[in-house]
């Protein structure tokens, strides 16, 4: 038959060259074609961090993934994805997979984080940095469960857990029948985001009554943090005070619209970016405000430098300082004012002062306020926290997404860190009468301690804050994600246009040759689960078609054998007509 | 999955094909040619079928899960050429009735294999993700081989001046069966809800009926006379 063919294709050829053509040039496009990318189920995952801070590295630093699936119960790991789940995660069973040298990790989470136990979403925040900690040489990432995904771990799971304690023919059957996981990703290796500009945004209210005004600057970073970036919606940490920064811009430009009301203090509010990563954007408006301009409000008479920072829930209340403040200055009168109001129209607040002296040798700074502390302005932070090591301040777990019914259901507590509006309202409300107090002097002039200004029309706005949140949280900020066309920035730009004068944009780039800070990209993906088999499974079903082309060939064979059979049976019958 | 992979599916479907021409003895009778000749037919047969269906079918526009029924028989009428393009193969051939089935049935079935499977096969069975439609494709087209020799060899009897009269009946039975075979089977899956699978074995079964009756009828109707 073959040298038939050959003969006719040899005419064929010879005969007709545009032939050739026709059939060889369809042979080698599909030679050449791409494999096609139909996978079994395809979702997105979200990387780990990824970054060097001051030249150190921090988080996973890949981003390729062609492997296939294991869950933690399997006895090998080495270059296989290991997939778990949040409530199976920790610590242990995390290090196991990388010890064994596993080849990427994948982590799935619920849908909704609130519906998680409190201990595991406790568990999971504190393990948050310890993960960033040190650099991981393999993909980490996670996925957001939904039932397909479950279904492939469930598969995962059982063909894991069942290697090693089976007899070999049970292998065998369980190879034919099980499904393996091939987890691919689209995307390409990570690398470094040059040029990357993180956006600050800085307005004033001017006071009035002559020049040379003490200036009151009041300072929050809006980026979020959490081991994922594209998960980190920083609800508490630092929505909440970013969205008082708002409200307070807010209630002081009408009582600075106003002749009568309208006080001898100037108010500086600056929404700082990259605070996540040692405050970075604070750093350089404070180089471009003291070091590169001759007239700034930062330098000359600064009162004091107040930091808002996660103040969304909680009963208490802690100022920190680097430096407790002195009898006389203004820092002072504001601790006394925040005391007197504390005291006297919200005794349920726990208020309470905490020093931490500025530690140079550590790689990061606790607080925003020692950004300002390390240039000799008077400053402190505000927040509900007492330490700055609180693992809600960096979590992904921290988002807003409860919903205001079950808040107000039989005294049910949401898992992890969110923002609770009341107390978010109640806080703003008490740091505006202090600050209030401050700008007014009014202790001296002999007010009561349960005086309030901001009543009545000048009154808090629950609404306002709630959509300022609700806005802040349905994206991530993640410093990586914000740039500076991103709608978070122009958004609260235009925000503070609306109250504040003077509305400007600060940029920091990381120094080309000596790069304080360094992101990459790659942090959001499609991976592919494609359904595969062992290759031992191939070479079983070659054994099988052999065997069965064998059968068929007897088959075809002894085809005369049923042709007879046919006849013999049709035969008497014919004889019958 | 792996060329190996491809590599299997590929003997699966192929290997019987090879298997039937060299046992059948149509190598020893020069009917290569002949086969790549049917084979042509086969391509020109489904251009006008295909030329025929685009200009007189509109696309069926109902909602999805919606089985039209009636554009579906008519789709399958359509399918009556296949037995006219059999019949014109085989009265360009001269020879016994085994032989023209035989080199009909072979081009016919091998063209329709190269034409439909071999692509699918290649891109498929050679991507990452492992499917069981591959082997059950190449299972598929070791069912269509047999069912295109059936069909060839009750084109071959209808066709026929010296048919009895007795055999009319069950003949054109048979020939019915083969065109609607495929719209049947569709049916099938559609009202009992099959899954591959069954669906497979039902069309084997009801392949491999239509063939043992055509194979009694044809050696009656050799034999008797």
């Amino acid at each position: 038959m073959f040298e038939e063919a050959s003969e006719v294709f040899d005419n064929m050829f010879k005969s007709s060259f545009p032939l050739t053509f026709i059939v060889f040039i369809p042979a080698v496009l599909i030679l050449v074609s791409p494999l096609p990318a139909e996978a079994a189920h395809e979702f997105t995952v979200y990387r780990m961090q990824q970054y060097d801070l001051q030249g150190q590295p921090y988080g996973t630093r890949n981003a390729i993934l062609n492997t296939e699936a294991r869950t933690v119960e399997a006895e090998v790991l080495s270059r296989r994805c290991v997939i778990m789940r949040l409530v199976d995660f920790s610590y242990e069973r995390y290090q196991k997979a990388l010890r064994q040298s596993a080849g990427a990790v994948v982590i799935i989470l619920p849908k909704n984080m609130s519906t998680m136990p409190q201990d595991i979403v406790q568990q999971f925040m504190e393990l948050e940095p310890e993960m960033l900690a040190t650099e991981t040489i393999v993909p980490v990432y996670f996925a957001l469960e939904d039932d397909e995904l479950l279904s492939i771990y469930t598969q995962t799971l059982t063909s894991s857990s069942s290697q090693g304690s089976s007899s070999a023919a049970e292998v065998l059957i369980h190879t034919a029948t099980a499904n393996g996981f091939q987890m691919v990703t689209s995307g390409a290796q990570s690398k470094a985001v040059s040029d990357w500009s993180i956006t600050s945004l800085e307005g004033r209210l001017a006071g009035t009554g002559g020049e040379d005004l003490p200036t009151i600057v009041l300072v929050a970073h809006y980026d979020s943090f959490g081991v994922a970036p594209w998960l980190s919606y920083g609800a508490d940490s630092n929505g909440s005070g970013v969205s008082m920064l708002l409200e307070l811009a807010r209630l002081f430009s009408r009582l600075y619209t106003y002749k009568r009301t309208h006080a001898g203090y100037n108010l500086l509010f600056f929404v700082s970016g990259g605070g996540k990563f040692n405050y970075q954007g604070t750093k350089r408006w404070l180089e471009d405000n003291l070091d590169h301009t001759d007239s700034s409000l930062l330098q000359d008479n600064v009162a004091f430098v107040l930091c808002l920072d996660t103040l969304g829930n909680g009963d208490s209340l802690h100022l920190h300082v680097s430096k407790p403040p002195k009898e006389g200055t203004p820092q002072y009168a504001l601790l006394k004012e925040l005391e007197t109001v504390v005291s006297s129209q919200y005794p349920e607040v726990k208020f309470s002062m905490v020093h931490k002296k500025i530690n140079l040798a550590d790689d990061t700074l606790a607080w925003e306020h020692e950004r300002f502390g390390i240039r000799r302005l008077p400053a402190f932070t505000l927040s509900h926290l007492n330490s700055h090591r609180e693992a809600q301040r960096s979590s992904i777990m921290d988002v807003r997404s409860v919903s205001p019914s079950s808040r107000h259901g039989a005294g049910e507590h949401p898992a992890g860190p969110h923002v609770d509006l009341r107390k978010l309202s109640r806080n703003t409300k008490l740091i505006a009468e202090a600050l209030a107090r401050v700008i007014y002097n009014l202790t001296e002039k002999g007010a009561p301690g349960d005086l309030q200004i901001f009543t009545e029309q000048m009154q808090v706005q629950e609404e306002q804050l709630s959509s300022v949140v609700d806005w802040l949280t349905a994206q991530p900020r993640a410093a990586q994600l914000v740039d500076k066309d991103s709608s978070v920035v122009s958004t609260l730009e235009y925000h503070l246009g609306r109250y504040l004068k003077d509305v400007r944009r600060h940029y920091v780039k990381a120094d080309k040759r000596d790069p304080e800070f360094v992101f990459y990209d790659q942090l959001k993906q499609t991976m592919n689960a494609y359904r595969v088999k062992p290759a031992i499974f191939d070479l079983l079903l070659a054994v099988c078609i052999a065997a069965y082309l064998g059968v068929i060939y007897l088959a075809i064979q002894h085809f005369g054998v049923l042709y007879s059979l046919v006849r013999r049976i049709t035969a008497p019958k014919t004889k019958q007509h | 999955m792996t060329l190996f992979h491809f590599g299997n599916c590929f003997a699966l479907a192929y290997f019987p094909y090879f298997i039937t021409y060299k046992c059948s003895g149509l190598s020893e009778y020069n009917a290569f040619w002949r086969c790549v000749q049917a084979g042509a037919t086969y391509l020109f047969v489904q251009l006008c079928k295909m030329l025929f269906l685009a200009t007189f079918f509109p696309t069926w526009e109902g909602g999805a899960g919606v089985y039209d029924f009636v554009g579906e028989f008519m789709k399958a009428t359509v399918d009556l050429a296949d037995l006219l393009g059999l019949h014109l193969v085989m009265s360009r051939n001269a020879g016994k009735g085994e032989y023209k089935i035989m080199v009909a049935a072979m081009g016919w079935a091998t063209a329709e294999l190269v034409m439909s499977r071999c692509i699918p096969l290649w891109v498929g069975a050679r991507g990452i993700e492992f499917d069981w439609k591959y082997i059950q494709m190449s299972f598929d087209s070791n069912i269509s081989l047999v069912h295109y020799i059936a069909m060839a060899a009750v084109v071959w009897m209808f066709t026929r001046y010296d048919l009895p009269k007795s055999f009319r009946l069950p003949v054109t039975v048979l020939l019915g069966l083969c065109v609607y075979k495929a719209f049947l089977m569709e049916l099938f899956v559609h009202v009992f809800l099959l899954g591959s699978w069954t669906a497979l074995l039902v069309k084997a079964v009801l392949t491999g009926s239509i063939s043992i009756c055509s194979l009694f009828l044809f050696v009656t109707l050799v034999h008797s006379n």
